[in-house]
Parts: structure tokens; C-alpha cells; sequence
């Protein structure tokens, strides 16, 4: 039993200090697992409402991501944004229009070789070219304590200066692009 | 709590906002507001105004343009994330310009189709005001959010004419290559970001320069899906398959945006990325925009060649004439200051002459109702006016001379032969061919309105068109002519010298 335990005793290990990579490690890999199964789920699935639901359990992943990085700002409007409205809207617009809301078999077609084929090769290819670039860099995740746990805390605040400063015209614009889509969405989906 | 934040912080410091470099953007934003204050007012009584005031907003956006460019001094914006310089300057100058020739054709085209003219008008500026933004931006975030700005509108626009199954088709094709090549985009992006370390494009560009050869996979990838992400604006082969129907489907007026402004904001953020950023790896870019290149000038003039529908057929020339414009990135650094020129002078003539033969396509349709070729046969006889000018417009982008497009392909022969190298020589050979193949089908155009017999049943009394459309004909005419015969006119202004990176 106690053998059998030995390799997680790394656990132990890196809860000495600030680092806490491994467990950080860990919860990247079970967290990426659960993504890929899930995103594959959701072109594979015969349902569209099953598909927006494994949907939400790649993008929490995303927001799960973020929080690891210790982005907890990006990792919350993640999950409020593409979780609580995205998602929500999705499943609010299959219901409300006439989509069938079970199986259907129409959402599969005969190119799954090819797709599958393509989406091998671009792995490998993307792969290749990380690995090859950034196969030996690491990132250390360090945890704050007491009054440096306020001063490391800083990367939302960095977000924020960053959006009113630098990229304050690419910001401003976003709001003519939101009103944009609002009218000519409503003008395309409106019966007349 | 709060304290101590603000304390560990940064100092945040307030950008400093330079309204006059801006003014060409506010104004826009100005425009935007006030349409839609206007339609959600006066409702339907509002219709017959819109086209004015998106025409008056554009002109008075113009102003400060030209007063920027009398000013002259380069002004750098939030960390140098936005640039106002001559360049910047030509360019939104051509944007609104080009725009305000759409706003033309689109007024009797929306007025007698029962269309949403207030929203129409709206959107169109939303576009305009997203390539003005694109024009300026040197920072991964600023392209991006330009390149969606003039997108999302254009989308819409491509499926306009809501009845009409074509138009759907239009606009859905469009917008679902356009969200993948958006899609890709990103992917490239962030890669960029990541080896550069940040969004800004010349602090990426230096980061590249010193990477090692560890990083070339990474570097070729990040290039090649920024690049391929473009390119889909750009309609180049092979990622032109949207193009065609978009522009056949898609309301007359809009496709002639589609054609010109929004392919040359492509264009724009082409030159934005590679002038600025990617050039020094031109070991990279050189091969891909190469390939690009010759596949999009020899497939679209192809194709081209077997089209019966005169939009169809510009469609697929456009495809071409974007090979065209993609050949001196091919050469960019041996000669960035001369290469950059050629983009740019052939992106204005290219303007000038396609929004004038879609002007002219648009008045004829009128009698018409359609774009067939058959349809125009005997043109001539009972619209002499607009046979002339169409032809006009027709040996401009074949490239004869004294009409501007020769000195557009000029501009672009002249930087590939300048280079001196293995590509250039082969990209100006290519070239050369399918000037010679794109004349067949321009001139065959031509000959159907020249010499063809009038087809039965067609109502040849003459036609009165619309003042508008006459206006847009002859804007567009005058400066095909002008670009021709005084070149010296639109070099002068192209002439930015030393830009780029490292130039």
C-alpha cells in the first residue's frame, strides 16, 4: 500500500516553500484530459444540446487554466462570460426556435476521415514546432504569503492599466463593434 | 485592503489622448451616433435622410485627414499601439473615400429595394470606422479588434436583401470562413504574442529578429496562420472560396465594399504585420507570400476566364488583382521603401478603377436586372455613356495606358525586378502571363457591348440615370484617368520612405 504510494510522495515534497508546481502540474493534466475528452464529445455527440453542454466543460477548463496561472480576474470572466451568457445562449436559442432538441442524425456527415486526418496532422504539426521552442522553458508557480500575498497580487490590477492606458482605443472601439452586431442582428432575425 | 492595492500597484498613468489625431475616428464615432439617435426617432420618416448624413459624415471625417496631412508630423499614440503618419493618413483617406463612393451607389439601389436602409447606413460607417482603426494600429489587439469591427458589419451586409436565398447564402458563407480565418488568426497571433513577449508589433518584430534557430517551427507557424488569416480577407488562393458567391449573392452596392475597401483593409493589415513585425524574418514570409501570390493571380484569372456573369467574372479578376498586390510582399526586404509603395499605390488605383466598373454595373443593371454578360450585348447603342466608361474602366485593370492601372502594375513589376532575386524574377514572369490572360475576358466584356447584337426584347429607350450613380461614375473616372496620366500625382503621395522595420 504504502509502496504503492511512493510516487505521489512528490506531493509532500513541494509543499515545502512557495513553489507548488506539482500539484499545479497535476491539476493541469487531469483539467487538459477532461478538455480534450470533452471537446471531442462535442462534435462527436449526436445531440446539440449535449454538444453546448460539453461545450461548458471545455471552457471551464479554460477558466481552470487561468486560475492555475493565477490570472483569477480572466478566470472568473471566463466562466461568467462564455459559461453564464455564451453557453446560456446557446441552449436559450436552441429551445426557443423550432431545432430539434434530440438526437438527430443529420449533425454527423462522411467527412469524419478526412477531419479526423487533418486534425492529427495539425496536432503533430503544432506540437512539434512548441516543443521544439519552448520544450526546455518552465514556469514556476509561487504562492504569495501575508502582505506579499497584496503586493504579488497585482496582475489584475496590471489588466486594468493596461486596458485604460495602452489599449484604451481598441477598447473604446469594442463598443461601436457590440453596437454594431446588436443592430444588424436585430435587423437580420426580426420577420418582416 | 484597497490601500495597500493601489500601493503595491503601478502607478496607473493617464494616456495622453491627442484629439486631433483622433478627430478623423470621433467624427465617425459622431456620424455612428447620430444615425442611429435619427432612425430610432423619426422610425421611418428618417429613410430619405440617412444617405446623407452617412455621406456628409464621411466628408466631414475627410477634413481632419487633410488637415493632418498638411500638419505633417507623426504622431505616436499609447505607447506607439497607434500610429498617425503619412502612411496611416493615405490610407483612411482612401477608406473614406471609398466609402463615401459606395454610400453613392447604394442610395437609389436601397431606396427602391425595400430594404433596412437606416440600419444599412449605420453598419456601413461601423465598417468605415473599423478600417480607419486598422490604418493606425500597430499592436496585435488594435488589428484584431479593427479587423472585427469592419468584419461583423460586413457580414451582415452580405445578406441584406433578407428574401433573397442568394444573399443568405451570401452573407452565411462569408461570415463562416470568416469566423475560422478568425479562428486561425488568433491561433498565429497568440504565438506571436508569445515569442515576442508583447502585443506591440515592433517589440515582437525585435524579439524575433534575435531568436535562435530554436524557434523558427514556432516562428514559421505563428507567421504562416497570421498570414492565412488575412489572406481570407484578402480572398487569395486558396482561401477565395467564399469570394464568388459572397459577391453574387451579396446587394450590388455591398459587394463593390466587399471588393475594395474591406479587401484593402486586408491589405492594410498585411502591411501593418509585415512592414512592421515579420520582416525580419523574411527567410519566413518571402516563400509564403510567394505561393499566395502565384496561386491567387493564375487561379483567379483562370476561373475568370470561363465566368458568364460579369460580377462573377470581377469576383474572380479581384482574386487575381489581389495576386497581384500580394507579389511585392514577396520582395519586401530587399526593398521595403519601394515595395510598400507599389502595395499602396495599387491598392488606390485598384479602388479607384473597381468601384468605378462596379458603378457603372450597378447603373446598367438598372435597365438590365442582371449581370449576365449575354444581357450586355449591344450596350453600346442605347447606353453609349456608360459602354465607354465601363470599357474605360475595364483597360484599367487590364493595364493599359494612359488609364492609372498601368502604373499600379508599374509600381508592382518595378519593385519585383528591383529585387533582383530568384522570386521576384519568376513572380514578374508569372505576372506578365496573366496580364495577358486577364486581357481575354476583360476585353471579351468589351466586345459583347461594342459589337454584339442587342438581345430580344430589351427596352432600348433611352435611360436616364440616376445623379448619384452619374457622380460616382465620373469620381471614379476622373481619378483612373488622373493616377494614369499624372502618376507622378498618387507617387508623391505613396512616397513614405523608410517605414518599416529596420527599413
Amino acid at each position: 500500500m504504502i509502496a504503492a504510494l511512493a510516487p505521489l510522495s512528490f506531493l509532500a515534497q513541494s509543499a515545502t516553500g512557495n513553489s507548488f508546481d506539482v500539484p499545479a502540474n497535476v491539476v493541469f493534466y487531469i483539467v487538459a484530459a477532461f478538455m480534450v475528452f470533452a471537446a471531442i464529445r462535442v462534435v462527436t455527440t449526436d445531440n446539440i444540446v449535449h454538444a453546448a453542454l460539453w461545450l461548458i466543460l471545455v471552457l471551464s477548463g479554460v477558466g481552470l487554466n487561468f486560475l492555475l496561472l493565477q490570472a483569477e480576474f480572466v478566470a472568473i470572466t471566463q466562466i461568467l462570460v462564455y459559461l453564464g451568457a455564451i453557453v446560456v445562449l446557446f441552449l436559450f436559442g436552441i429551445m426557443l426556435t423550432r431545432a430539434p432538441l434530440g438526437r438527430a442524425d443529420d449533425l454527423d456527415n462522411n467527412m469524419r476521415p478526412i477531419g479526423v486526418a487533418v486534425g492529427l496532422l495539425l496536432t503533430a504539426v503544432i506540437a512539434f514546432a512548441l516543443i521544439r521552442t519552448f520544450g526546455n522553458d518552465s514556469l514556476t508557480f509561487e504562492a504569495y504569503a501575508g502582505s506579499q500575498a497584496v503586493a504579488g497580487n497585482n496582475r489584475t490590477t496590471a489588466l486594468a492599466n493596461e486596458i485604460f492606458g495602452p489599449q484604451l482605443i481598441p477598447f473604446e472601439v469594442l463598443s461601436v463593434l457590440l453596437t454594431a452586431a446588436l443592430i444588424g442582428a436585430i435587423v437580420l432575425a426580426r420577420r418582416d | 485592503m484597497l490601500a495597500l492595492l493601489a500601493q503595491a500597484s503601478d502607478v496607473f498613468t493617464k494616456p495622453t489622448v491627442d484629439y486631433h489625431a483622433l478627430a478623423p475616428e470621433l467624427i465617425l464615432v459622431g456620424t455612428i451616433i447620430v444615425l442611429a439617435l435619427v432612425d430610432s426617432w423619426k422610425l421611418e420618416r428618417a429613410r430619405p435622410v440617412m444617405s446623407a448624413i452617412a455621406g456628409l459624415g464621411l466628408l466631414a471625417a475627410l477634413v481632419p485627414v487633410i488637415t493632418l496631412a498638411v500638419d505633417g508630423t507623426d504622431r505616436v499614440l499609447l505607447d506607439g499601439g497607434y500610429v498617425v503618419d503619412s502612411m496611416s493618413l493615405v490610407l483612411k483617406a482612401l477608406f473614406i473615400v471609398s466609402a463615401y463612393v459606395v454610400v453613392l451607389l447604394s442610395i437609389n439601389y436601397m431606396a427602391e429595394g425595400d430594404y433596412w436602409e437606416s440600419e444599412y447606413y449605420t453598419l456601413l460607417i461601423c465598417s468605415v470606422l473599423g478600417m480607419t482603426v486598422m490604418a493606425s494600429s500597430r499592436d496585435l489587439i488594435g488589428i484584431f479588434i479593427a479587423l472585427e469591427l469592419l468584419s461583423i458589419p460586413a457580414y451582415m451586409l452580405a445578406a441584406w436583401r433578407k428574401g433573397d436565398e442568394r444573399s443568405n447564402e451570401a452573407g452565411m458563407k462569408y461570415y463562416l470562413m470568416g469566423v475560422f480565418a478568425t479562428g486561425i488568426l488568433l491561433y498565429g497571433m497568440s504565438l506571436a504574442y508569445g515569442l515576442g513577449g508583447s502585443t506591440n508589433l515592433e517589440a515582437i518584430g525585435l524579439q524575433l529578429a534575435d531568436l535562435g534557430s530554436d524557434g523558427v517551427p514556432v516562428v514559421a507557424l505563428a507567421l504562416l496562420f497570421t498570414i492565412i488569416g488575412f489572406g481570407f480577407k484578402v480572398s487569395a488562393v486558396p482561401f477565395h472560396t467564399w469570394a464568388p458567391d459572397t459577391y453574387e449573392g451579396a446587394p450590388t452596392p455591398v459587394t463593390a465594399f466587399l471588393a475594395v475597401a474591406s479587401k484593402a483593409a486586408g491589405f492594410v493589415a498585411l502591411i501593418q504585420v509585415t512592414y512592421f513585425c515579420f520582416i525580419v524574418r523574411s527567410d519566413v514570409i518571402e516563400p509564403i507570400f510567394f505561393v499566395l501570390s502565384i496561386s491567387s493571380m493564375t487561379v483567379g484569372n483562370l476561373i475568370a476566364l470561363r465566368q458568364s456573369n460579369v460580377i462573377r467574372m470581377l469576383a474572380y479578376s479581384g482574386i487575381a488583382q489581389a495576386g497581384f498586390m500580394l507579389a511585392p510582399f514577396a520582395v519586401a526586404s530587399s526593398d521595403p521603401a519601394l515595395s510598400l509603395q507599389a502595395v499602396v499605390t495599387y491598392l488606390v488605383i485598384y479602388a479607384a478603377m473597381n468601384l468605378g466598373a462596379f458603378a457603372v454595373i450597378i447603373a446598367i443593371a438598372r435597365r438590365t436586372r442582371s449581370a449576365e454578360l449575354e444581357d450586355l450585348g449591344g450596350l453600346f447603342t442605347y447606353m453609349p455613356g456608360l459602354a465607354v466608361a465601363f470599357t474605360l474602366f475595364l483597360a484599367s485593370l487590364i493595364g493599359i495606358p494612359p488609364l492609372g492601372g498601368w502604373w499600379a502594375k508599374f509600381g508592382v513589376f518595378a519593385s519585383l525586378i528591383e529585387a533582383d532575386s530568384g522570386l521576384g524574377w519568376t513572380l514578374a514572369i508569372v505576372m506578365a502571363v496573366n496580364t495577358a490572360i486577364a486581357a481575354y475576358y476583360y476585353l471579351a466584356v468589351a466586345r459583347a457591348m461594342w459589337f454584339d447584337d442587342v438581345p430580344e426584347g430589351t427596352d432600348t429607350s433611352p435611360v436616364r440615370t440616376p445623379a448619384t450613380l452619374g457622380f460616382a461614375v465620373v469620381i471614379t473616372l476622373i481619378a483612373t484617368l488622373l493616377f494614369g496620366i499624372l502618376p507622378q500625382v498618387v507617387n508623391d503621395v505613396t512616397d513614405f520612405g523608410l517605414v518599416a522595420l529596420g527599413g
